[in-house]
């Protein structure tokens, strides 16, 4: 489990996280939402030890991050994080040099799940593409748990809908995800917990099914009645 | 270990071709260099012994006999020095500089790698410290060679022979890169080493704190430096110590220590906590 509990960030004089607190479980898919500029990629960085919180803690299965937990967890941002001059290929030869946990088979699996052409660069990618590049390297670690920041951001249709399938499939199965999008309604209804963030604080966290059998609202609904009242 | 040998590679496999082409300037500049000085003193020769109706003995007597010192003094043998020097001042930048850079975030990665994160500073710094030692290697090789295109281009008589350390002893230029005793080399380059160190450092605080970062950054410059140079002040200029050589050399070579494992800690503190991406 991933636990943050009471995280306080700063920018300059901007307090973007005045204690954030939620959990994020093995098997779930946990959705960050907020508008933009609230501290959602912030709080993806802060679990990486990307950059440094004020106060708070943040635990992964009960201890705190170290080098060796990036082999069970793996961080996928917004932007491609390897070298443009590279080709996937590379790309993929240089994470399986560094993670002990690397899935070859998973990756080769997921270039033709992708239709992917390994020899082409990286700087050569369509946006599209590079998301799904960007995706292989992160999925195909054997780890116990993934953040994506944005995986939809600014792609095309059917590369969304691929990326989307991605989570019902046994990929994403039984490990614990964090995503944060804008574009709720492509994964809707693939998501079991949703974190609502305003203002640098949790606003209000549910699980999708408990809401939609109690209440018969969707995740869209409650966004709503929270965000505007 | 192993992630810092092969952080150690995959940096160098990162710069090596610009490297290459920095070898190739080089060679290019100091032999055409050690060719035109050549010419250039036999012409001077055949002028003079030719034309004006010096003798030999004369001439020699009046322009002096040639030697590398000729080529090292020359601008073929000092501007590719000057330009490896500075290109790798920058890249001592850039090397970190270029993860954050626009549109690039591979910062994202090699700070998520599983490894202790000061391995990157470490193979970093290897990196360019094996640059400049590839260099100087390079500069050692050349002077031979050099030597050997002289015999050729100019008759003995005129020439006075000289082979790599005696050119490190004579020319300041070539004794500022290539020491002429084993201990001088590691003093130099241990120095070296420490301001890479103490840069490093500087450029972790500025990629840690930013604008604010950029002021403690300079802030730490000034005072490593001054705390590796505090035995000169306090000596020279104050006369506040009269230390024999030695005890002032192992006096100079602690606070060294000193200064580079601050920097080196600093750094890991840094990286471990402070770095924001």
């Amino acid at each position: 489990m991933i636990e943050v509990n009471n995280i306080t960030k700063k920018f300059g004089r901007k307090q973007v996280l005045k204690g954030v607190t939620f959990t994020a479980e093995k098997g779930e898919i946990t959705c960050l939402i907020g508008i933009n500029g609230v501290g959602k990629t912030t709080i993806l960085n802060a679990i990486m030890a990307l950059t440094p919180i004020k106060k708070g803690e943040i635990l992964i299965d009960g201890e705190k991050l170290k080098p060796k937990t990036f082999n069970h967890i793996t961080f996928i941002p917004d932007a491609i994080t390897v070298l443009p001059q590279m080709t996937i290929t590379e790309s993929m030869q240089f994470m399986k040099d560094y993670y002990t946990t690397w899935n070859e088979e998973r990756a080769q699996e997921l270039l033709s799940f992708f239709k992917l052409n390994p020899e082409d660069k990286i700087a050569s990618l369509s946006k599209g593409n590079t998301a799904k590049a960007n995706l292989l390297l992160g999925l195909a670690l054997d780890v116990d748990y993934i953040l994506m920041d944005e995986p939809f951001s600014g792609i095309d249709m059917f590369s969304r809908e691929q990326i989307a399938n991605v989570f019902t499939s046994h990929l994403i199965e039984d490990r614990g995800v964090i995503i944060t999008t804008h574009e709720i309604g492509d994964i809707e209804h693939l998501i079991d917990k949703v974190v609502l963030l305003d203002d640098g604080v949790v606003k209000k966290h549910f699980y999708t099914e408990e809401v939609r059998e109690a209440e018969g609202k969707s995740v869209i609904d409650v966004m709503r009645e929270e965000y505007q009242g | 270990m192993k992630s810092y040998f092969r952080l150690t590679e995959f940096e160098l496999g990162r710069f090596f071709k610009f490297y290459l082409v920095l070898i190739g300037l080089t060679i290019v500049s100091q032999i055409i260099g050690v060719i035109a000085v050549s010419k250039e003193y036999m012409q001077e020769a055949n002028e003079a012994i030719y034309q004006d109706g010096l003798s030999k003995q004369a001439f020699m007597d009046q322009r002096g006999l040639i030697s590398l010192l000729d080529w090292t003094n020359s601008i073929w043998f000092l501007a590719p020095i000057a330009l490896c020097v500075v290109t790798l001042l920058i890249y001592m930048f850039f090397i970190w500089y270029r993860d954050w850079l626009g549109k690039n975030t591979f910062i994202y990665r090699l700070l998520m790698l599983p490894t202790q994160r000061i391995h990157l500073f470490f193979a970093k710094a290897t990196t360019i410290f094996i640059m400049v030692l590839g260099l100087v290697a390079l500069q050692v090789f050349l002077i031979y060679i050099a030597g050997i295109v002289l015999e050729w281009m100019v008759p003995n008589e005129f020439m006075q022979t000289m082979g790599v350390s005696e050119v490190s002893v004579a020319s300041q230029y070539v004794n500022t890169i290539l020491p002429a005793t084993f201990t001088e080399f590691v003093l130099y380059y241990g120095t070296g080493f420490m301001f890479v160190c103490i840069f490093f450092t500087a450029i972790l605080i500025e990629r840690s704190y930013r604008w604010k970062g950029l002021l403690f950054a300079i802030g730490y410059v000034a005072v490593a430096t001054a705390v590796f140079m505090s035995l000169i002040f306090l000596s020279m200029e104050w006369g506040l110590f009269s230390l024999y050589p030695l005890e002032w050399l192992i006096l100079q070579i602690i606070i060294g220590i000193i200064v580079t494992a601050s920097s080196i800690f600093l750094s890991y503190y840094l990286l471990t906590k402070k770095i924001t991406v």
